[in-house]
């Protein structure tokens, strides 16, 4: 069965916003990861993971995620999240991921915080 | 007569990539059906997934099969309950071992959460486990008002 994430990105002048759509798993998480390092090697050090059409996630996809937290902490930048459902949010937070990245409850907020602004 | 209202289901399911998410859909429309809200569904199925990646990954069956069993209850004071059986019949794991082995790698180390994401999520959890295989039993449970 499957189950592909779809990853869209729109650029921002100091980084970017991705849009995740569907499960976050170890495939998913590598799709992100692939896309978030491109935007890396480019210059991005502001990433904001939107995870509006995202339901459901595994731990292995969310071990691939604090990999990338981890490479932008060390290149110093930043990547946050937004619009995560209350069991991902409770997941993120079981398994550290909040500790390593800031989680907003929507795009708007992040945008103006992250000054992600288009 | 007790005003009980009762469902059950039963698969048997192939160790393939992504079938965690069929296992995870059988349950949350069983679930739906009889009325449990929607946050209390998406912490059962998050629960489902990590349980079959486990069986997936880490029981080397050689039968290559998930079994599931979902039993669903809505009694008269609009207490809902789902009990979830998932057992494989692979070589079983030490479960004390495997706890104090996230405890000993912290955060840092970013894999093996699933027996805590497993606990977090559902009301009860209880594990057998042996040579011959291990069953995970948890339990989701809702008051409605």
């Amino acid at each position: 069965m499957s189950e592909e994430l779809r990853v869209a990105v729109d650029r921002r002048n100091s980084g970017a916003v991705l849009y995740t759509k569907g499960y976050i798993n170890n495939v998913g998480g590598e799709e992100i990861a692939n896309r978030a390092y491109e935007l890396m090697d480019g210059g991005a050090r502001t990433l904001l993971l939107n995870l509006r059409e995202t339901k459901i996630v595994n731990s292995i996809g969310i071990s691939i995620l604090i990999e990338i937290i981890e490479k932008m902490i060390d290149q110093g930048g930043k990547i946050a999240f937004c619009c995560l459902t209350p069991v991902i949010h409770k997941t993120f937070q079981i398994m550290g991921l909040a500790n390593y990245a800031t989680i907003y409850p929507d795009e708007e907020t992040a945008v103006k915080e992250l000054d992600l602004q288009p | 007569m007790t005003d009980t209202a009762e469902r059950q289901m039963e698969l048997i399911l192939p160790m393939v990539a992504d079938i965690e998410i069929a296992a995870a859909r059988a349950a949350g429309n069983l679930a739906r059906e009889l009325g449990m809200s929607g946050d209390k569904i998406d912490e059962m199925t998050h629960a489902i997934v990590e349980a079959c990646i486990n069986a997936r990954e880490h029981s080397c069956c050689a039968d290559k099969r998930i079994y599931l069993r979902f039993v669903g209850t809505a009694d008269g004071d609009c207490s809902l309950r789902i009990d979830i059986w998932i057992t494989d019949h692979g070589r079983g794991f030490d479960v004390q071992q495997a706890r104090s082995r996230r405890q000993q790698l912290g955060p840092a180390h970013k894999r093996g959460w699933g027996l805590q994401i497993i606990e977090a999520h559902m009301d009860e959890v209880e594990i057998t486990t042996s040579s011959e295989g291990t069953t995970i039993h948890m339990v989701k449970c809702e008051k409605k008002s």
